[in-house]
């Protein structure tokens, strides 16, 4: 289940679904590369008859599907009024592989920081 | 390269069917928080079994917080009888996990996952709302921050588009 406004995902997971790349599947649906890695991107806004079109192309059919929203949560309210807003913007901008990649180094130096205070607080 | 990149890497390589859940997950999504282990929920199959046991075993897997000593079988008869598994190895720390509260089992959320490209490898990692969704079933209160922090990463994304 994916939200309609996060649509051109279902073309990435239907080309993956059909173990397809882009270039295949843009000849399949008589469109270009270029055009297929648009649609895949965070933030396309593809017409129906494009997403329809494309995921045919690779062998599925769309359906859509009304879900009740969920009630929000007093607690977590609360909590996300403390939330910094500005680095969650700034990964925002960032690429999968870049998040990942600082996550990585987080825990590299987070690792050294533990190994060196553990050897500073050991009695000799 | 990082413990996560080879973790990442070893699974891939190895074919093994996984979905990246969790703390990874949510860093991947956007979330600034700082995660010590990877959890993934992986597919029960014998022959993933054998993947990832194949795939691990050069990394002397064993129970994460058990005692030194104590017996442990790495392989697929083990993955086979248990279902949930918190590990260490010498690349890291992985929590294999069959189920998840409120999403279910691999096969119930791969549906629910995107394919990424991290480090030269494709993976999948379960999408926002789902990653909300299971956080929030989950009723941990541990959890409850990083549900609002992941709920107001959905919200920008949402104003963005």
């Amino acid at each position: 289940m994916i939200d309609i406004r996060r649509s051109g995902e279902l073309i990435s997971r239907a080309r993956t679904y059909a173990q397809l790349s882009q270039a295949e599947l843009a000849a399949k649906a008589g469109t270009s590369q270029p055009s297929i890695a648009r649609l895949e991107q965070p933030g396309s806004n593809p017409t129906i008859s494009t997403l329809v079109r494309s995921a045919a192309a690779a062998g599925y059919a769309i359906t859509v599907q009304l879900i009740p929203l969920a009630p929000s949560d007093p607690v977590v309210e609360l909590y996300k009024r403390d939330v910094d807003r500005t680095l969650l913007r700034e990964n925002l901008r960032k690429s999968y592989e870049d998040r990942l990649s600082s996550l990585g180094e987080w825990q590299e130096s987070m690792r050294e920081i533990a190994l060196a205070t553990r050897k500073r607080t050991v009695k000799p | 390269m990082t413990q996560l990149e080879q973790l990442l890497g070893v699974l891939v390589d190895a074919d093994v069917q996984f979905i990246i859940v969790g703390g990874v997950a949510a860093r991947a999504h956007g979330s600034s928080r700082i995660t010590d282990d990877l959890d993934v929920s992986y597919a029960r199959d014998r022959a993933n079994l054998d993947r990832i046991v194949s795939a691990l075993a050069p990394f002397s897997p064993y129970l994460r917080g058990a005692p030194p000593g104590l017996p442990f079988d790495w392989s697929a008869a083990t993955l086979r009888a248990g279902l949930n598994f918190t590990l260490t190895t010498t690349i890291g720390a992985i929590d294999f996990l069959g189920e998840i509260t409120g999403g279910g089992g691999y096969g119930e959320l791969l549906p629910h996952a995107i394919s990424i490209t991290v480090f030269g490898r494709d993976v999948l990692l379960l999408d926002l709302p789902w990653l909300i969704r299971v956080k929030r079933a989950a009723g941990r209160p541990k959890d409850l921050e990083v549900i609002a922090e992941l709920e107001a990463l959905k919200e920008e994304i949402d104003s963005a588009e």
